[in-house]
């Protein structure tokens, strides 16, 4: 078409070629995957596949319901228990907020609890706390549900059998008297100043005794570097918001795996944020071996195997030794990446932004690497502004990875008489080739303190349960160094004990609470005016003052060598490569319980309630495997042998995996800890144990084999479900071509005839195309809701689903329900992959909340009106009338609808002895959906509703202030890629994206007038690399 | 031919058609009574574990509403009183009689709530903001009755959406200045009139689209 060239507001050729493919099976877009794509529910949605059909379901429960109904003719009794004695600040109805913190790993992410009359249900961020700042990682929002887990250890266990606090303490108190004894400490990493005092005391008392802290993915090489290159075990802390380039070598700091995630996801997004034609844009490069979510962040993406990025950062570093002084360790220095493409642009790019930019290396990397890094962003100049060094005081001197195999040596030895474990879980965790439960029997006396009672409980003598952070009085510091206080928000539910008071316990002989406990720790940092400054740290929830030291730091005298001993011994590997990470939604296994993270689909593959081997589409050919048609859930299974030792794992394709190496996560695969990690609403185990593969000289990569074994097995993934077939949803462009052509999101531009009935419309005045409906008009009395999703933010970690989960009482389903399509979550994240070239696509992210359409299809086809619209513009859904036809789910475009197919939070609630504690979770503020009602995302229409009331109350007027009311995904967000509010306001910030040229709304055509739109994603390729 | 039916058989689908039409007629109108709020809930007067007597208390001693229900103004629920409250005067009124004063006495001391029976209440899929209608006028016996005349509370109005409904969309007819909300035996004559301006007065735009109370 010869118009292409003609106006300013065409795209241009390459921009609009693109394809956004959501599978394998929708690339190819076989018959196969057409017909499957066809259906709203899958086939047989509606029958129970287990051996009952629906309509025998109903005949048996018809009559046992019609029994039960004339019982229940009577209005039941509800009771009202008011306090006794009502504690000061509580007005019942109104939730209060409390501060806390949340340690994972040692480092504490500042929260804010919402806390209904002594229960907490919601976790926010905190606003004030710099590893926050408003924003909370998938970990932080499902942390509410491990407080209610049921299957949480309820009691201490001496031999297995139950017992009590009271018992242990009189243990701890006889055992540990004899102070002479060889004893053991295995703990997590902790901050905590308190934690720290009491481990000083522990070993000062037992003068022959250990202390090793043990993370099976810890930042122990990260130190190990700075060491190499700067003589001190320090951490590294980055400042992006100053970077104006960012490389991260095989380093995915903004999915939640990594520990400062939050903070670092909101600094890269601050300076991608772009607002008009003037703005700027940081620049980021990934290399990395399998697809990452930095990596479909990033502007320029390379694939590389792990074992290769060693050889990598050294080329880099010697590339950059030719621009920049400070790297002479690597001049002259050259090797199989020296003349790549890459490291040229690199080079090029790092020296021309030196001072502004950061090279970052994946923490499981080798010390080496990490040195080199640290090098590199040294010569640069980049220490002091996008990178420092912290002094941390709770890192110890020796490496923890050589610490606790020498610790493991001495137990197998029959060298120690006691071992205390302290939220560690070495049984599962520990590298294989140590034999840890091995050398644990060797040991006379065994006592640990964790969450679960899980594998290593199991072997303990003595096992006590842990109270959870929320539960209990802690402190610590942030991954930078604010210091916070933990501050429980309800008592103790299974009286167990905090990692302080069981310590103290053992080290004293008696219980004190963890409340004097840190209240002592801060006595000494308060000296004068105590009261005032406790009392603001609790309300704050950080500290401005103690700080870990930034230290300065020059290259040291060792450096160089230690640099040529480096270089002439890269690693590597032969043959097929394993790399083992911890999983995006479990981590390291410590969170298999929690269902919201286990149906939580992986950012990139979008698996749920599994683990999976992934590899490229290239080398899942030359080994075999057999590509599973749409629909289907059967996917090969392959046998995986690293020395000696094998799993049997599916194989899944990912596209722009590297090729010959295979990624597999860890976390999956226990057994006895809960009914969720074991997968309980389903038939089969949720995933696979890869511990087992990892040993102490391979705990990143490893050489093995691997091979087809025949076998299938069933994966619930959902990236086919509610597919859009390869419409119109997602726009994006270089910031070249936006600057050149504002307009080019605009549908006109993209399509290149105006949204259909729009020129009527402007003939007639009008402003939006004709419509054959009824349009409603609104009365000015109302705030009009509105939201803005910038996919120039959203990075796709998933925190937004965990939060509306945590906000909406939305159910676990389990597996076999989430492989029928019938996945709750009211937004979901679409992950599509870009390009036509399967081996390495581009990939971007797409929350996809319920669009609120002025014209909803979804309220046209309803025969009881059981939605409709309200007169502050959302599409509202009412429960009590819907009678399950789903034909408004069947006519809704985007596919945002879901319906209650088994009554699922019955299901969900009622499991265990104890079904009251997870109901303790739920918000009271939010209706529990019944069986055969549809829901949706409802722009959080309690919270709305709420503000709206306040508001009236103070100001007369129904309109909150913008920024009054946040929906649960926004303000979670980390990367404040949704933006919600009053559409009338027009200096909302919501109404400022609205008229941004970038904004358009999905699948426009259909007239549907959508008041969720978009923000169309701009990259910034760096031209030497296109 | 012989006749097969008798003559009065006749008559026997007219009285079928005409029984049917009155059954069915009675039927629906049994059901749209007896089982709507206004027969159902209305004169609920459940047995509460201490015999509270709001006529002793607000008409006898003239204790205003918000004395114990203090949050009605505030949050989304006018709490029932916690015992503390109870203390206030009965620490030294009444101590002993072992069957009223007594039982509140147990729960101060031990700090056991005391388990009231909930006389309004509503289905959970409706949400009631009490602060909402007492900021504008809404006065407490327009929904709760004469609590004054109540010896045991009962509830004297049928709490039903259609119930509400008729105050939504005519408010004028049913609010009261903000100072009269809790006192009881409120009548003006020019009702109309007055609740125009206070309707004006207080941009009131009670809800009747769903998302209002059902979310």
């Amino acid at each position: 078409m010869n118009d292409l060239e003609s106006t300013d507001r065409q795209m241009s050729e390459e921009v609009k070629e693109t394809t956004y493919w959501k599978s394998l099976n929708e690339l190819a877009n076989n018959k196969e995957y057409q017909k499957y794509a066809e259906r709203e529910f899958t086939e047989n949605a509606t029958e129970l596949n287990d051996g009952v059909s629906r309509r025998g379901f109903l005949r048996v429960m018809g009559a046992s319901v019609a029994l039960a109904g004339l019982a229940a003719c009577r209005r039941p009794v509800q009771k009202i228990l008011p306090y006794s004695k009502q504690p000061e600040d509580i007005v019942p109805g109104i939730p209060l907020y409390y501060a806390t913190a949340m340690p994972v790993q040692g480092n504490l992410v500042g929260l804010i609890a919402e806390n209904h009359e002594g229960r907490p249900t919601k976790l926010e961020g905190n606003d004030m706390h710099p590893a926050s700042r408003g924003g909370t990682s998938i970990y932080n929002q499902a942390a509410i549900l491990g407080l209610y887990d049921p299957d949480r250890s309820q009691s201490p266990l001496y031999n297995g059998n139950k017992s009590t606090v009271a018992d242990f303490e009189a243990f701890a108190k006889s055992h540990f008297a004899n102070t002479g004894q060889r004893i053991a400490f295995i703990s997590e990493a902790n901050s905590s100043p308190t934690y720290q005092t009491i481990k000083e005391q522990a070993l000062s008392k037992f003068n022959n005794s250990t202390w090793v802290t043990y993370e099976p993915f810890g930042e122990d090489n990260v130190v190990e570097g700075n060491r190499i290159a700067f003589g001190g075990r320090l951490r590294t802390h980055y400042n992006l918001e100053n970077a104006d380039v960012i490389v991260s070598l095989n380093d995915d700091f903004m999915s939640s795996t990594h520990p400062n995630n939050v903070e670092y996801a909101k600094q890269v997004s601050s300076r991608r944020k772009v607002t008009d034609t003037d703005g700027e844009m940081n620049r980021i490069y990934s290399v990395e071996d399998s697809f990452s979510l930095t990596g479909s962040y990033a502007d320029h993406r390379l694939k590389l195997k792990a074992s290769q990025m060693e050889a990598f950062t050294y080329a880099l570093a010697a590339a950059l030794s030719t621009r920049i002084n400070g790297l002479s360790a690597f001049s002259s220095y050259t090797n199989e990446f020296t003349d790549h493409k890459w490291i040229t642009a690199l080079a090029d790019d790092l020296a021309a932004n030196a001072g502004s930019s950061a090279l970052t290396a994946g923490a499981q990397h080798k010390p080496e690497v990490h040195a080199a890094v640290a090098a590199i962003n040294q010569a640069l100049g980049n220490t002091g502004s996008t990178v420092h060094y912290l002094d941390v005081p709770h890192i110890d001197e020796q490496s923890s990875t050589e610490a606790f195999a020498d610790v493991v040596a001495e137990m197998k030895a029959g060298n120690i008489d006691t071992v205390v474990m302290v939220g560690v879980n070495p049984v599962h965790t520990a590298p294989a080739d140590l034999d840890f439960e091995n050398a644990l029997s060797n040991v006379d006396t065994v006592v640990d303190l964790s969450d679960y009672v899980d594998e290593t409980s199991k072997k303990a003598a003595w096992h006590v349960n842990r109270a959870h952070f929320l539960e209990a009085w802690g402190d610590g510091y942030s991954y930078g160094g604010a210091r916070s206080v933990i501050q429980p928000q309800i008592r103790p539910l299974h009286e167990g004990l905090s990692e302080i008071e069981f310590l103290n316990t053992i080290v004293s002989g008696s219980m004190t609470a963890g409340y004097d406990l840190v209240r002592d720790t801060f006595q000494g940092y308060y000296r004068s005016g105590f009261d005032t400054r406790w009392t603001n740290i609790l309300h704050d929830g950080i500290d401005t003052t103690g700080n870990f030291n930034q230290v300065n730091v020059r290259l040291s005298s060792g450096f160089a060598s230690a640099m040529n001993r480096a270089k002439s011994n890269v690693s590597s590997t032969t043959g097929m490569e394993v790399v083992i990470r911890p999983d995006a939604t479990l981590y390291d296994g410590r969170y298999a319980n929690l269902g919201w993270l286990q149906e939580l689909p992986d950012p990139m593959t979008k698996v749920t309630w599994d683990n999976v081997a992934l590899m490229s589409p290239a080398t899942a050919k030359s080994l075999g495997v057999e590509e599973a048609g749409a629909g289907q859930d059967d996917y090969d299974v392959v046998e995986i042998t690293v020395n000696g030792r094998s799993i049997n794992i599916v194989a899944w394709v990912q596209p722009g995996h590297v090729d010959d190496a295979i990624t597999l996560t860890a976390g999956y695969g226990r057994e006895g800890i809960g009914r969720v990690a074991s997968s309980y609403i389903d038939y089969t185990a949720g995933g696979v144990d890869v511990y087992p593969l990892r040993g102490t000289d391979n705990m990143l990569f490893a050489s093995a084999n691997v091979s087809t074994t025949g076998d299938t097995y069933e994966i619930a993934c959902v990236q086919d479900h509610h597919s859009l077939e390869g419409r119109d949803m997602y726009r994006q462009a270089p910031i070249s071509e936006y600057k050149k052509n504002p307009d080019f999101a605009s549908f006109a531009s993209v399509h290149t005839y105006e949204v259909p009935g729009m020129e009527a419309a402007e003939e007639m005045g009008e402003d939006q195309p004709i419509s054959l409906f009824n349009e409603q008009t609104y009365p000015d009395y109302e705030p009009q809701w509105g939201m803005a999703i910038d996919l120039n933010s959203c990075f796709g970690c998933g925190v937004c689903v965990i939060a509306c989960q945590s906000e909406n009482n939305i159910p676990v389903i389990g597996k076999k329900e989430v492989k029928q399509g019938r996945e709750m979550h009211w937004i979901r994240n679409d992950r599509y992959y870009v390009g036509d070239d399967a081996e390495s696509p581009q990939a971007v992210h797409q929350p996809v909340p319920c669009m609120h359409c002025e014209l909803a299809p979804c309220e046209q086809v309803c025969p009881v009106a059981a939605t409709t619209h309200s007169e502050d513009g959302m599409n509202q859904m009412t429960y009590n009338r819907c009678i399950g036809t789903r034909y408004c789910a069947n006519n809704c475009p985007y596919k945002v609808r879901r319906f209650n197919f088994f009554n699922y939070p019955k299901e969900y609630l009622t499991t265990g002895d104890d079904p009251d504690i997870i109901q303790m979770a739920m918000n009271p503020e939010v209706t529990v959906r019944f069986r055969g009602v549809m829901e949706k995302c409802t722009y959080c229409a309690q919270r709305v509703n709420r503000a709206k009331i306040e508001a009236k109350k103070e100001t007369g007027s129904p309109k909150p202030a913008d920024g009054a009311v946040k929906t649960a995904c926004q303000q979670a967000c980390p990367a404040d890629a949704i933006y919600f509010g009053d559409l009338t306001d027009d200096n909302s910030e919501v109404a400022q994206m609205k008229r941004n040229e970038r904004n358009f709304q999905m699948l426009e055509e259909l007239n549907t007038r959508p008041r969720t739109s978009y923000m169309a994603k701009l990259t910034n390729p760096n031209p030497a690399l296109a | 031919m012989a006749q097969i039916f008798p003559k009065w058989t006749n008559q026997v689908p007219r009285k079928i058609l005409i029984g049917l039409i009155v059954v069915l007629n009675a039927v629906i109108f049994g059901v749209w009574y007896f089982f709507s709020p206004q027969y159902t809930d209305v004169g609920y007067a459940p047995e509460q574990p201490v015999p509270y007597s709001h006529k002793i208390h607000v008409d006898q001693l003239g204790l205003d509403c918000q004395y114990c229900h203090t949050s009605a103004f505030d949050s989304k629920q006018a709490n029932i009183p916690a015992t503390q409250t109870c203390m206030n005067c009965h620490n030294q009124v009444q101590v002993k009689n072992p069957d009223n004063v007594a039982l509140i006495l147990d729960s101060w001391e031990t700090g056991k709530a005391l388990e009231w029976v909930r006389v309004h209440n509503l289905p959970d899929y409706a949400y009631f903001n009490h602060s909402a209608h007492t900021n504008v006028g809404v006065g407490c016996e327009s929904c709760h009755g004469r609590i004054d005349k109540m010896e045991v509370v009962y509830q004297s109005e049928p709490l039903s959406m259609g119930w509400c409904l008729d105050c939504h969309r005519e408010p004028e007819k049913y609010v009261r200045p903000v100072d009269e909300v809790t006192t009881m035996g409120y009548k003006v004559e020019n009702q109309l009139e007055i609740g125009k301006a206070l309707v004006d007065k207080k941009n009131i735009h009670a809800p009747t689209y769903c998302q209002g109370c059902h979310y």
